[in-house]
């Protein structure tokens, strides 16, 4: 029977960790080693170590995963290989979720050509926050809460359904504050992520199905969907 | 006798630890001599200032008059200045006390009577070092004009010039550079002795009797071989036999090769010499600065890390070992040194001042080991300083800790949280990043409420953010560390309250200038 489970392929502490992190979001989390024997040997954490090769022999996943719900990852150490396995498993399976970790703009770049429909360019993203530790440590701190930590503020998105107050209404009349809720930005079609702040669509009238991207205590954001008739 | 040896060696433990006049000794020592002394360069500008104008003085009186008060304040008040000066020099040189309190000591301990005469003779020897020592007979003869009723004395003003050398670094640097070539330009001077004294006595044989023959005397052909070897040819003094000619080639050949050689002393003294040049103004420039960030290793990470910070227009020095990874950093356009950051010399010798100077030290080699060594040594250097590091293993964790960081960065741990955010609330968590990396124009700043803005503005309400187009996403009460989302009206604003607005980057910088404005009302 298939599931929706999450595959990540290379046994190091990056695999553990997203492993730690993502646990609770599928039914399955497998880990997958190029030397499986070896790793299972010394492996202490809680998850299966399965082996694997990159000879696109990819029989057993196909039994048991659900693509359209499951996720892979590729935090392979080596670059090269990394990016082999992503043309790999793209190649195979076209609706796969694949995230993949890569060291510099360039493999960043080469892993997206492979496939991956998200890249974690791990020392930009090193970068970017030991930058912001310096210049804007409070708006690294605020956000670090918001996003990874269990605060009562919360950034979600919340989809605008047919019978929503708010359609046809300009994006620069939208009152939301007053429900104590701030909007940040509108998803437009084709996955465009635009900032309401923008002046470029501040005349952009709100249609079904656009999604916003909005910050709020957890209580204010359900009581809003509630009133606009909306899901999560 | 004995009353009188007691009654000095008191006096000298006396001078020893008074702390009025061990600290007025510093001071003087610290302007004249201590070149990161903040005091220091106005001193030096005062007295290269007074050396041109002396020298500006003597050229001035060649042909006009110069007034009485002109020549009163250079003869006499320029050269009492220099003479203090060379007083507190001498002074400050060696300590007298110190020479006195170690003779009388190690006397003691060996249980003889204490030997006032042998401490004297140290303490004359000692000073009469400094006398002798090239820059304090310059010193001293800069002094002379003061008896300026001796017409050559008045030419003593030039020995003011040399002075310049004690006031400006670059001179300094200039001779230190030569005088590592001391050897070969001693043995080029042999050489042009040799061709010179020979020579002068060659033309002098062969001309001196020759009536048509300008050169007359051992002077005049002494003067010609200079000229000659020199390669400056004035042609006042010319040989005209045959004899004095085949001289004059030999000379102008071996003038050729004296020249070539000293160009090429001067120039390999100078290539070998000038990263060592390039590193002092290096350093002399970080002692100029005010705030900076320092960043330890420069590997992939403190590489994105000094871009970002660069772009933001901040100062990010870099200290690492490697050569390599220092030419890295060089060729991005950063301010490095090839220092060990793990060393305590290195900050010594770099004159850095962690209180004053550093924002931030950032331990970013990709190295636990390396990371908590470097904390360590910066931390034994000060207690104060905001400590960054990154943390390669989650293991090291507690160890980095212990040694005084402040804050940690876990790339790994970040990839977790990443990787969970993604598949959760992949369209918030890109809108964040792209917020928080002003992608499209819109970011996201923090604006300090000041004493001064907090004068005018109490309430949030008084803030009209509106009116430029920003939202407020809420306040930082920094005392009590929480966060006030989306504030009402009536929340009172306080001084040191942070307000954490998103708009277009240039409307929050109008925004904030509104709000400086504002607190000038």
């Amino acid at each position: 029977m298939k599931s929706k489970v999450a595959l990540i392929f290379g046994y190091n502490d990056y695999a553990l960790e997203i492993a730690k992190n993502i646990k609770h979001n599928y039914k399955e989390v497998y880990l997958y080693s190029l030397k499986s024997q070896e790793d299972s040997y010394k492996n202490s954490s809680e998850f299966e170590i399965r082996s694997f090769d990159l000879s696109d022999k990819w029989g057993d996943i196909d039994e048991f995963v659900d693509f359209e719900s499951s996720i892979a990852f590729c935090v392979l150490e080596d670059s090269a290989e990394n990016i082999f396995l992503t043309i790999s498993l793209r190649s195979v399976f076209q609706n796969l979720n694949i995230i993949a970790l890569s060291n510099n703009k360039e493999t960043a770049n080469k892993l997206k050509m492979a496939g991956a429909n998200r890249v974690i360019p791990l020392v930009q993203t090193t970068a970017e926050m030991i930058s912001e530790m310096m210049e804007k440590p409070i708006v690294k701190e605020v956000f670090h809460n918001i996003l990874f930590e269990n605060s009562d503020l919360k950034i979600t998105q919340i989809k605008m359904y047919k019978k929503s107050i708010y359609l046809g209404k300009k994006i620069s009349d939208l009152d939301w504050e007053r429900h104590g809720i701030i909007a940040l930005s509108i998803v437009l079609e084709g996955g465009r992520n635009e900032f309401i702040y923008a002046s470029k669509i501040k005349n952009y009238t709100v249609k079904e199905d656009d999604v916003f991207v909005v910050v709020g205590y957890e209580r204010d954001i359900l009581e809003f969907e509630k009133r606009i008739g909306s899901d999560v | 006798m004995n009353f009188l040896r007691r009654r000095i060696v008191d006096f000298a433990y006396f001078l020893n630890t008074a702390d009025a006049y061990q600290r007025k000794k510093q001071f003087f020592y610290n302007l004249l001599e201590n070149n990161k002394f903040g005091h220091k360069k106005y001193f030096d500008f005062f007295m290269i200032a007074l050396i041109f104008f002396s020298v500006a003085i003597l050229i001035v009186e060649v042909k006009s008059d110069v007034p009485e008060y002109v020549k009163f304040f250079n003869v006499y008040v320029i050269s009492i200045i220099f003479l203090v000066e060379y007083l507190l020099r001498l002074w400050t040189s060696s300590s007298v006390s110190e020479v006195i309190i170690n003779y009388s000591e190690h006397d003691t301990m060996l249980g003889r009577k204490f030997n006032l005469f042998r401490a004297f003779l140290k303490i004359v020897k000692t000073k009469f070092e400094f006398i002798l020592s090239p820059q304090a007979l310059i010193d001293l003869l800069a002094i002379l004009p003061f008896f300026h009723e001796l017409r050559l004395l008045r030419l003593f003003v030039l020995f003011r010039v040399f002075k310049l050398f004690r006031y400006t670094a670059r001179f300094r640097v200039f001779i230190s550079v030569l005088s590592t070539k001391k050897f070969e330009f001693l043995i080029l001077l042999m050489f042009a002795s040799i061709v010179i004294f020979v020579s002068s006595v060659l033309v002098y044989v062969m001309e001196a009797n020759n009536p048509k023959s300008p050169i007359n005397t051992l002077f005049d052909a002494f003067y010609w071989s200079i000229v000659t070897i020199a390669t400056v040819g004035y042609g006042d003094v010319v040989a005209v036999t045959t004899e004095g000619r085949i001289v004059a080639i030999f000379v102008i050949i071996a003038g050729i090769s004296v020249i070539a050689f000293t160009t090429s002393i001067v120039v390999s003294a100078f290539s070998e010499k000038l990263d060592e040049i390039r590193e002092m103004k290096t350093i002399d420039d970080i002692r100029t600065l005010k705030h900076f960030y320092l960043i330890c290793g420069y590997e992939s990470v403190a590489a994105e890390v000094a871009s970002k910070l660069k772009s933001d227009n901040l100062t990010i020095i870099v200290l690492d070992e490697s050569q390599e990874r220092i030419a890295n950093a060089k060729k991005d356009g950063l301010i490095a040194l090839n220092y060990d950051p793990g060393n305590v010399e290195s900050y010594k010798k770099t004159g850095i001042d962690f209180d004053m100077q550093v924002k931030s030290v950032l331990c970013l080699r990709e190295s636990d080991v390396e990371n908590v060594y470097t904390t360590l040594t910066v931390r034994s250097l000060s207690k104060k300083v905001n400590i960054t590091s990154l943390l390669m293993d989650d293991i090291n964790r507690k160890k980095l800790n212990f040694a005084g960081v402040d804050e940690i960065l876990y790339p790994k741990g970040l990839v977790g949280l990443i990787s969970k955010e993604l598949i959760g609330r992949p369209v918030a968590f890109e809108a964040i990043h792209a917020l928080r990396n002003d992608y499209y124009g819109v970011n996201i700043e923090e604006i300090l409420i000041d004493g001064r803005i907090n004068e005018n503005i109490h309430y949030v309400g008084e803030l009209l953010n509106a009116n430029f187009k920003i939202v407020l996403l809420g306040i930082y009460k920094k005392d009590k560390k929480r966060f006030f989302f989306n504030p009402l009206k009536d929340t009172m604003l306080e001084s040191g309250d942070y307000l954490l607005v998103i708009g277009k980057g240039t409307f929050i910088k109008e925004f904030e200038r509104y709000l400086h404005k504002k607190s000038r009302v």
